[in-house]
Parts: C-alpha cells; sequence; structure tokens
C-alpha cells in the first residue's frame, strides 16, 4: 500500500496542480474577459465625403458605406460632409449608397463646411442633419455645359450628335429630367418648409436658414453627430473608426481629376466628354459663348 | 489492447471534428443575414421624370405683301446677332422676293472722339432713305442724336422699325464694349450685346434689367418662358402661346400698346411675379425683349414661327413715303444733334440697292 511519495505529491497534491492549471488558463482569459466588460458596444463609422464628387470619391465612399453595412460591429454611420458636389451621376450613385445604408443602421450627416448641391444630395436620406451657423447646404440644382453646334472640325463622325452629345434642346430636357429627380427627392427624403419650386431656386442657405427651410436639423459639430448616431444606435460604450477617402490614382484623371482643391481645376474642360452633367455649387470656368460673340469687321459672323 | 484504445481514440477524434465543423456551419447558416445588401427604392424615381418636349413642328411662313420691300438691318452698332441667327426672319423676307441688307456702317466709326458727335449717322440716314423697314437688335454702342432722329423721321414717314434686345448681363454690361474696327482686316473683335436705350427710348419704350423666368409653367427650363397675346394686334393674329429664352421685360408709355405678355413670369432683378410685356408696338415701330426666338432652333417651337411670320409681315407692309429721312431735317434742331452730320458721308461702303427707291445722295455732308 505504501507507494513512494510521487511527483504529484511533491508538489503537493492533485489539487495544488489543478489550481495553479486553472490559475494559468484563468490568467489567460482576462484580457478577453476585462474587454468583454469594460470594451466598446459596437462601433460608429465617420465617412468622409471631402471635395468634389468624382467617380473616384464617390466610389471610395460608397466603399466606406458597404462595409460599414456588412461589418457587424459598425452599428452606426456619419458622413462628414464638406463638398460643393460634382458628377450628377456619381451623386444619385452616392445618395442611393446612403439611403441603402440608412434603412440597416442609423446615419447621421456632420455638415463640417459645405453640403452644396451633389452632396447635399447624398446628406438627404440620412435620419439627422447636423449643420453650424456658417456651414451651407442647399444648392439643389443641376447644370450643363451648353453643347456645342455646328459640324466637328479635323474629325470624321459617324453622326451629327457624336461629338455635340446632343442637340441643346435635349440637353436641357435632360437637365429638366435630372432636376425634378433631385428636387423630388430632396422633397421626399425631407420636411421641408418650402415648396419645391422654391427649393428649385437652388440658392445656398447658411446652416441656421437650412434649418428653419428643413434642409437641416440641428445646429452641432461632427461630435454631436457621432453622440447622436450611437444613440441612436443605443449604443452606450463605442468607438470611432475614421474611414477616410483615400487618395485617387493619377490614373483616374483620364475623366475627371479628383486632386484639385478648386472646381476650376477640377472641372476644367480637357474635351474628352463635351457635356458634363454636374450636380456641382460654384463658378464654373467655361467658355461663355453666349455672351459673347465674334463679330469681324464686314459685320458677319 | 494498445491497438483497440489507438481505435478507439481515433474513431472520438473523428466524431469531435464532425461535430464542431457541422455546428460550425448550422450556427452560421442560421445567425448569417442572408440579405445584407438590399436593393433602395428612390421615391422620387418612379415618378414621372421626362419632361414632355414643347411642340417644335411649325415653320416660318412667308409674309404676304405685293410690292418688294427693303429691310435694312443693323450691323454697325456692333449688334450681336448674327446672320444665321436670324436667319429664319431673313428667309422669310427673301422667299417673298424682298431685298434685305445688312447695314455695316464703316463711315467714321473711328472718327467718332474727334467729332464729338459719330459722324457714322449720314450714312445710316443716307441707307435709311432707301430703305421701307429698319431691324435693330442687340447693338453693342449707343445711336448717336442723328441717328435717333432719322431713325425717328424714318418711322415717322411709314417706315417699319423693328427692335429687339436681350437683357444685358450685369457682370459685363457697361464695360468691354468694343466696336468692330473698319482697318483691321479680317480680325475679330468681341462685343458684348446690349439694348438700343436710347432709341427705344424715343419710341417710349425701355428694355428691362434683368431676365424673365417661370419656376413653374416653363418650356422645360426656368429661362424659356411662356407669353401670350395681348390683346388683339395683328402681329399676334393666329398664335396662341410663344416660348421666349432668357427674354427681358419692356416698360412701355401710353403711346405703346402691349403685343405679347407673360403672365405668371418673374423678374430676376426683383424677384417680383406680375404681367411682363414681352413685346410692344408704338405706331410703326414694334420692340420685343428677346433674339433668341428669330435663331432656327427656337423659331419653330409652339407658336413662334406664326409671330415671326407676323413680324416679317409687319416689316414689309409699311407705305413709307420716299425720301425719308431727309439729310438735315428740321427734327434735328434738338441742340445735342446739331452736329450729328459733320463728318463726310461713305455711302460706297454700304451694301448696293438692288435700285427700286431713291438713289444715293452722295452730298448731304450740310453741317449746320
Amino acid at each position: 500500500m505504501n507507494r513512494d511519495p510521487g511527483l504529484l505529491d511533491r508538489l503537493g497534491g492533485p489539487v495544488v496542480v489543478f489550481a495553479v492549471v486553472g490559475l494559468l488558463v484563468g490568467a489567460a482569459l482576462v484580457p478577453y474577459a476585462w474587454g468583454a466588460s469594460t470594451g466598446p458596444d459596437g462601433t460608429v463609422a465617420v465617412v468622409e465625403m471631402h471635395g468634389t464628387i468624382t467617380g473616384d470619391t464617390a466610389a471610395a465612399a460608397m466603399a466606406d458605406l458597404r462595409e460599414a453595412r456588412q461589418n457587424d460591429s459598425i452599428e452606426a454611420v456619419v458622413l462628414d460632409v464638406n463638398s460643393p458636389g460634382g458628377l450628377a451621376s456619381a451623386s444619385e450613385q452616392l445618395y442611393l449608397a446612403v439611403k441603402q445604408t440608412s434603412e440597416q443602421l442609423p446615419v447621421v450627416v456632420a455638415v463640417t463646411g459645405t453640403a452644396a448641391s451633389g452632396s447635399y444630395y447624398m446628406s438627404a436620406p440620412a435620419d439627422k442633419i447636423f449643420v453650424t451657423p456658417a456651414s451651407t447646404v442647399g444648392s439643389i440644382g443641376v447644370r450643363a455645359v451648353v453643347p456645342p453646334q455646328g459640324a466637328p472640325d479635323n474629325q470624321i463622325t459617324t453622326g451629327p450628335d457624336k461629338t455635340t452629345t446632343a442637340t441643346q434642346s435635349e440637353a436641357r430636357r435632360r437637365v429638366e429630367t435630372l432636376r425634378r429627380a433631385f428636387v423630388g427627392s430632396v422633397v421626399a427624403e425631407r420636411d421641408l418648409n418650402i415648396s419645391a419650386s422654391e427649393l428649385s431656386y437652388a440658392k445656398v442657405y447658411s446652416g441656421t436658414r437650412g434649418i428653419q427651410v428643413g434642409l437641416a436639423d440641428e445646429i452641432g459639430g461632427l461630435g454631436a453627430a457621432v453622440d447622436e448616431a450611437a444613440e441612436r444606435a443605443s449604443l452606450s460604450d463605442y468607438e470611432t473608426v475614421r474611414m477616410e477617402s483615400p487618395t485617387p490614382s493619377p490614373l483616374s484623371r483620364i475623366g475627371l481629376n479628383a486632386t484639385g482643391a478648386t472646381t476650376e481645376a477640377t472641372f476644367e474642360y480637357t474635351g474628352v466628354d463635351t457635356t458634363q452633367y454636374l450636380m456641382l455649387h460654384g463658378q464654373l470656368n467655361t467658355p461663355d459663348t453666349a455672351a459673347q460673340i465674334e463679330v469681324r469687321t464686314n459685320g458677319t459672323n | 489492447m494498445a491497438r483497440t484504445d489507438l481505435l478507439k481514440g481515433v474513431g472520438v477524434f473523428a466524431v469531435v471534428v464532425v461535430v464542431i465543423v457541422a455546428a460550425t456551419v448550422a450556427t452560421g447558416t442560421l445567425l448569417s443575414d442572408s440579405s445584407t445588401d438590399a436593393s433602395v427604392d428612390a421615391p422620387a424615381y418612379d415618378d414621372q421624370l421626362l419632361p414632355t418636349a414643347v411642340d417644335d413642328g411649325g415653320s416660318v411662313g412667308t409674309p404676304e405683301g405685293d410690292a418688294t420691300k427693303t429691310v435694312v438691318i443693323d450691323k454697325s452698332h456692333g449688334n450681336a446677332l448674327s446672320e444665321s441667327e436670324m436667319q429664319p426672319l431673313v428667309d422669310a423676307l427673301v422667299r417673298d422676293g424682298h431685298n434685305v441688307r445688312f447695314y455695316t456702317g464703316g463711315s467714321g466709326g473711328t472718327g467718332g472722339f474727334s467729332g464729338g458727335i459719330s459722324s457714322g449717322s449720314s450714312g445710316l440716314n443716307a441707307t435709311l432713305r432707301s430703305a421701307d423697314a429698319f431691324v435693330v437688335a442687340n447693338p453693342a454702342s449707343t445711336y448717336t442724336a442723328g441717328e435717333i432722329n432719322g431713325i425717328d423721321a424714318f418711322a415717322e414717314a411709314g417706315g417699319r422699325v423693328l427692335m429687339l434686345a436681350d437683357p444685358v448681363n450685369p457682370s459685363s454690361g457697361g464695360q468691354s464694349i468694343s466696336i468692330p474696327n473698319p482697318l483691321g482686316g479680317t480680325t475679330g473683335s468681341t462685343v458684348t450685346p446690349g439694348q438700343p436705350t436710347n432709341l427705344a427710348a424715343n419710341f417710349g419704350v425701355s428694355f428691362g434689367a434683368g431676365y424673365l423666368f417661370d419656376m413653374t409653367d416653363n418650356a422645360n427650363n426656368f429661362q424659356r418662358i411662356y407669353a401670350q397675346p395681348s390683346g388683339d394686334s395683328s402681329l399676334t393674329e393666329g398664335v396662341d402661346r410663344l416660348v421666349f429664352d432668357d427674354a427681358t421685360p419692356l416698360a412701355t408709355s401710353s403711346d405703346s400698346t402691349a403685343v405679347v405678355e407673360s403672365q405668371d413670369a418673374q423678374l430676376s432683378s426683383t424677384r417680383r411675379g406680375s404681367t411682363y410685356t414681352v413685346a410692344a408696338k408704338t405706331g410703326n415701330v414694334v420692340t420685343v425683349g428677346d433674339t433668341n426666338f428669330l435663331e432656327p432652333a427656337s423659331a419653330t417651337v409652339a407658336d413662334n414661327d406664326v409671330f415671326l411670320t407676323n413680324l416679317a409681315d409687319f416689316l414689309v407692309s409699311g407705305d413709307k413715303e420716299p425720301g425719308a429721312p431727309e439729310a438735315a431735317g428740321p427734327s434735328t434742331g434738338t441742340g445735342s444733334g446739331s452736329g450729328g452730320f459733320g463728318g463726310p458721308p461713305q455711302p460706297g461702303t454700304t451694301p448696293t440697292v438692288p435700285g427700286n427707291d431713291t438713289s444715293f445722295p452722295t452730298g448731304n455732308g450740310t453741317s449746320p
């Protein structure tokens, strides 16, 4: 019966050994337990939309929004908007992406500068829009350069509208179509205090006036927007992740250059596409063919 | 013995692996959201988005006139309306056998500074003497007192005058006006379209500042407004609805009658909605606050073609006394116009008259 005390006994018996093993395992689990008790309930993603809206910047923002929808840890989205708008087609894509996101998650917009034209289009379906008195919203309208007329020089084309894209009346109708879609969408998304035709004036409103007309909801900065988004997602404890727009590659300059800070730099026409439909606020540097007419000395032109 | 234990252990291991994998698949299937990216509806995109095009089926007709008339279109004041832009009107006149001439001046346009008042009036007046109608559109420079007196006498004598002007762009108005250089060969110069303000004022009409727009009822753009006939006038016979693009309102004196008006438009400079006169008639003078309806793309929209035909008819249906305006008419005694005929006339620079009218007077430089 008497056995030599084995290794187990020499270490203090099985109880001690199990206690030590338990201690080690427990210690290994401490970080997880700590994290579970003190860690965030979820993440509020801040998606940037800065600068003019081009195909590139819109694609980046839409990728961020898709990530927010599919990542389970992201519970709410804040759009940090400071953009004068841009391409009409890209603005519509952004509108649909934000609308889709807002159907799954709380989406709150913080206008950190300008949410005009196309960038307001994407802000409209948000649950709440924060502005500051000096930030601007509005410019609900569409613009296009008048298509050139006449036969193309030094080119052989297969049709009269190959270079001009459309006749003037067709371009006018197309702009009107886009205006109806834009104004109609804003009216549908927002509870406005102004009529659709008044909205069609495409004014730019200050943040304070924007609240009055119903284009914005509350005075507040980015922090207030994040708090609001977390509250709407029922997050008492959350972390914020900023999803910055990537710098577009130089190869993307074929159509539009997204790196330019000013609209003139971005939308300087290089003749690749003669008629761009823009939801863009600001002055465009376009040849003013309507106001100035060349007159030769013999009076014919 | 050891072999059975080993087999037992492997069996347990396989069962455990299968259970774990199966449980994972089952849990994943249960928990995963099958529709993470559902499509969205844009409510406004379902509405009637495409606008209906304005009827563009008309064609500019031919005026009905018996005699062959001469219509002079002024190009001597930097008129910012090209011949191609008024092609429908010219075509209508030519089809009916009338003479259309473009008066390009050239009689001392650069000598205006030395003479105080431009000496070009004699050339214009000489041309008007052989004309039956005179068209002024978007002049960049003002008309001299002598020219105004001549045009006034021309209209008094039964000559028909048509004045057209677009709104002046406030950012470019009042500056960068340059007159075509008669010495410069074929090089072009840029002119800013203006309004014949002092000429129109002579006939009791004033062109407005700013453009008319209509946000709700328009021809697919807020600047393309609808206008209707105002009262009964031969100018609007057969006209139901006109489309003007970038039109300016007219203020008229009691002598004038409104011919075309836009009822619900607003004026850009005041943002007031009202009934604005777009075309008015003062005796033999018709004033229209728009030129775009003359252009080929707009001339056949809505009833613009009918209006244009009526305008052409108006131009050639006058009964002008021959010889007016007289060389040094009695109406030049208004002080400021006294020096108006100082320059040497150069009628050779004006287009040749296909001669059914009075011949060119070559010695009308009678300075008072």
